[in-house]
């Protein structure tokens, strides 16, 4: 059995703390399958978030003979992964930009498919973490539908609610982000 | 802090007076909110001020763009190599998907040119017919302010790359600067640079990126000629470009921003015509005549990407006069001593015509620019001729001032009468060329509209088939899946990387459930989508192996070897070695593969592949006669529980030797031995074989060699 799959296994079974040692995990699986790509295919290839995402779940599923059930733990794990990946590339280029030395060039380094453009996703990442403090699951939908890729079936697959809520929640972030994004720009 | 408190409350709460308010017409939003608010002010004017935040957020998070800043350079070629007859010198630039070298020509003549290839790895489908594009557009031009296409040709491995003449000069504002141009002369350059622009314009091809770097200027004869270069992002109004998304965005972001029009800054990416170049041909007439461009580039940078895309489309630049006038003394003098002039002078000399002049060709809104590069050129060829420029409203007086300064002698003597009725007949004859330019531009204008919606539609309905695709495989839906990608033409497909991935996903569905023709059609498509994807060429070759299409094997494997000639990958040698020698063929066992056998052997251990190796070395040995060596070799293969497949291909390979060395008895036993582990250990087509069906073919086909 996969390191993934037992801890996958023990949130299952209400182990709180299995949660944490997932993210590690997920990450480095990204990262990998990430620089495999790199190396396999094209330099200067970009990565599309989703297709990272769902690689990953299923090579890791591909081993194991029966069904997981975490696939909701997993993505989660695996929008909050991407965030972090996201946002390291966007500080990254914005160091390079403003003259900050030049990007490593070791294999792990690697592009993905940014949702949009670098000031947009470090900005929207400033307001998100507001948003995470008051409300944890909208900001939970927006990692997975913005940083992960994932379509709202998915994302409202991963949270637990209806396909509606998720897209009534969507519009609602929309605003409130925007809004947060355009206070943070004046003060 | 006190709002943040409120928040935290109620985002709840906040969410579904949101979303209730937003299902009604704007006009009852107030009165439901007062109402569903029940009094809480402060609730109702958060919502207020969300439902506010959502009718102007436009395309906030509505759509994904996406940004490629190649991260890696990796030329394959290097200074020194050769590509056909010409001998490589150094790289001189690098784009998105191809290098460009300074190289030697050899024959017919030596010369020096400039050479454009497509980068290892960028050399799909969708770019090459891209590089194909740019080559065309290249050709197709023929314009002495043009850098020229002279040649074209592909690499050995196929890489389509061109020859360029190579235009050694400098950039257009520092040769100005440098030899102290006076204005006339750098607006006589500029016309050039207009003539050369609209001939590309003419071909059907916008540049996209006019700056002072991409023209440079050379001597001819001491004459300065200025040379356009670089169509490197410059795109073909009419036919498509496969992967527009990536190119746009990429062109957008390694673009320039200082002389970004702003339909370009809007990113939109669909509705760019021939009137940004105009707008960029602007920017670079500011810059030569005041010697800085309209927006400072490092403030349009540093203010954040928002905040750019705002000042590009909305702020209204100085007048070049005006912009002079506010600088401080110490560059005003810089710049008028430059263009060999005092500042009064120059001052004076580009307030009015040249003001406007510069200004149409910046306006925000590209219907009130000149109409074309040419309509630019010939306003300043009036402008040096004294005739009244376009730029300006035909108002009576200025028409008259200009009249009379061109025809000081004659004024004198033509009567009042004669000089109202010239007026009047060249107002007449403007209004009718005017209204003559706007039906014809908007003609072409709702032509290449449809064109680009068509495109965008096809684009789109492309990306849902492989998003639904790509759904359908994480449900584990995988029949579903192929069917919707199997109606696409593989040249259509866009996003190299989720494709490649499902059709590698069905390739492994099919394969482990030997479904070998399946896996070998998907296999096609991966191949042709990324030529140079390694696992797919062994796999394929064992496909065909497996299915006794014994010259495609052959094929395969030649392809590999040559492909991966130089590799110094363990992995990847042991591989191309492994299925190479599966079958007995006199044509693949030499020394490329034994090249390869000898990679694998040296390989580090513990490297990931060296328990494989002294089977495969046991192999080569097989198959070059020398039984002794393969019955040492295999011998030293250890048996391992998770691979079953491998430890009977390890027993069958065994008694083939023996077998050879005249221990029929011993090779007999063997053999049974290893049958009877088979039955015991390893996968059935009908249980299915798992990802280890690789191993699984290698060792039927020694199995059956075996049994012969």
């Amino acid at each position: 059995m996969s390191e993934v799959t037992r801890i996958l296994q023990s949130i299952e079974a209400g182990d709180n703390m299995a949660g944490g040692q997932l993210l590690p995990l997920v990450y480095e699986e990204l990262r990998k399958l990430a620089a495999s790509k790199m190396a396999h295919e094209s330099p200067g290839q970009t990565l599309q978030p989703t297709a990272l995402v769902h690689e990953a779940w299923l090579r890791l599923n591909a081993n194991e003979s029966e069904k997981w059930q975490g696939r909701a733990h997993f993505f989660g794990a695996a929008a909050e992964a991407m965030r972090r990946i996201l946002i390291d590339n966007a500080r990254r280029k914005r160091a390079a930009r403003h003259g900050g030395g030049r990007p490593r060039e070791d294999i792990l380094e690697f592009d993905v498919a940014a949702p949009g453009p670098d000031d947009e996703i470090l900005a929207v990442n400033d307001a998100l973490g507001l948003l995470a403090e008051l409300d944890k699951p909208k900001a939970d939908l927006v990692k997975l539908h913005y940083f992960a890729g994932l379509t709202f079936e998915e994302s409202a697959d991963a949270l637990g609610i209806s396909v509606s809520t998720a897209n009534r929640w969507w519009t609602f972030c929309r605003a409130w982000l925007f809004d947060q994004i355009r206070k943070n720009v004046i003060s | 802090m006190l709002s943040h408190m409120n928040d935290a409350a109620s985002t709840d709460r906040q969410e579904a007076l949101f979303n209730g308010a937003l299902q009604l017409p704007e006009a009852q939003r107030a009165e439901y909110l007062k109402q569903a608010a029940g009094g809480d002010q402060a609730l109702c004017e958060r919502v207020t001020a969300l439902l506010q935040a959502h009718g102007q957020s436009g395309a906030f998070l509505k759509e994904t763009k996406t940004i490629v800043i190649s991260p890696s350079p990796s030329p394959t070629e290097k200074a020194g190599d050769r590509i056909g007859r010409y001998k490589l010198l150094q790289i001189i630039g690098e784009g998105g998907c191809g290098v460009v070298y300074m190289a030697e020509q050899q024959e017919p003549v030596i010369r020096r040119v400039a050479l454009k290839v497509i980068k290892l790895g960028m050399d799909t489908k969708a770019v090459v017919a891209r590089f194909e594009a740019e080559r065309q557009a290249l050709a197709m031009m023929d314009h002495p302010n043009i850098a020229k296409v002279l040649d074209v040709g592909a690499t050995e491995t196929g890489r389509p790359f061109f020859v360029m003449e190579l235009v050694r000069g400098i950039k257009i504002t520092d040769y100005c600067d440098q030899n102290k141009l006076p204005t006339a002369e750098r607006l006589e350059l500029f016309i050039l640079v207009c003539q050369a622009i609209q001939h590309a314009h003419q071909k059907g091809i916008i540049h996209r990126d006019i700056k002072p770097s991409n023209i440079l200027v050379t001597l001819h004869d001491g004459v300065p000629v200025p040379k356009v270069i670089d169509f490197g992002i410059a795109k073909a109004t009419q036919g498509r470009l496969t992967d527009q998304t990536l190119f746009t965005a990429f062109e957008q972001f390694i673009g320039t921003p200082a002389y970004m029009s702003p339909e370009q800054a809007e990113m939109s990416g669909l509705d760019i015509d021939t009137r940004c170049d105009v707008y960029a041909l602007g920017v670079l007439l500011y810059e030569l005549l005041t010697g800085q461009t309209p927006f400072d580039a490092h403030e349009l940078v540093a203010s954040g990407l928002d905040k750019m895309r705002q000042t590009i489309r909305e702020r209204e630049p100085d007048r070049p006069s005006t912009r002079l006038r506010t600088m401080i003394n110490a560059d005003l003098t810089a710049t008028a001593e430059r263009c060999r002039t005092d500042a009064p002078k120059l001052i004076h000399l580009l307030r009015g015509d040249i003001d406007w002049i510069v200004m149409k060709a910046l306006e925000k809104d590209r219907t009130r620019r000149y109409e074309a590069a040419s309509g630019l050129a010939r306003d300043i060829q009036r402008y040096l001729r004294n005739e009244p420029v376009e730029a300006r409203p035909p108002g009576g007086f200025y028409r008259f001032q200009k009249l009379v300064r061109r025809n000081k002698l004659a004024f004198a003597a033509v009567g009042a009468v004669l000089a109202a009725l010239l007026l009047g007949l060249g107002a007449s004859t403007f209004l009718l060329i005017q209204e003559r330019k706007a039906r014809n531009r908007a003609d072409q204008a709702e032509k290449v509209q449809n064109t680009l919606r068509l495109q965008a539609e096809r684009r789109s309905q492309l990306g849902e088939k492989v998003g639904l695709a790509a759904l359908y495989v994480t449900q584990d839906k995988y029949e579903e899946a192929e069917h919707e990608l199997d109606p696409v033409p593989i040249s259509d497909l866009t996003n190299i990387v989720t494709t490649a991935f499902l059709f590698n996903v069905f390739v492994e569905k099919h394969a482990r459930h030997g479904q070998w023709a399946q896996a070998i059609a998907n296999l096609n498509k991966v191949i042709t989508i990324v030529p140079n994807d390694f696992p797919a060429y062994p796999a394929r070759a064992l496909l065909f192996a497996q299915t006794d299409a014994k010259e495609a094997w052959q094929r395969d494997c030649e392809q590999m070897l040559r492909l991966f000639a130089e590799t110094h990958d363990p992995v990847i040698a042991t591989r191309i070695a492994e299925v190479s020698l599966i079958l007995p063929s006199p044509d693949l066992d030499g020394p490329h593969t034994s090249k390869m056998v000898d990679i694998a052997m040296n390989a580090d251990s513990p490297h990931k592949s060296w328990k494989d190796v002294y089977f495969i070395k046991a192999l080569e040995e097989y198959r070059h006669g020398n039984f002794p060596d393969a019955v040492k070799w295999v011998q030293k293969v250890t048996p391992e529980k998770e691979h079953p497949n491998r430890n009977v291909a390890a027993l069958t390979l065994l008694a083939m030797s023996q077998h050879r060395l005249g221990q029929v008895s011993e090779a007999r036993a063997t053999l049974s031995g290893a049958t009877q582990t088979a039955g015991q250990t390893m996968a059935t087509i009908e249980d299915g074989l798992g990802s280890e069906w690789g191993d699984w073919i290698i060792t039927h086909l020694l199995m059956d060699e075996a049994r012969q």
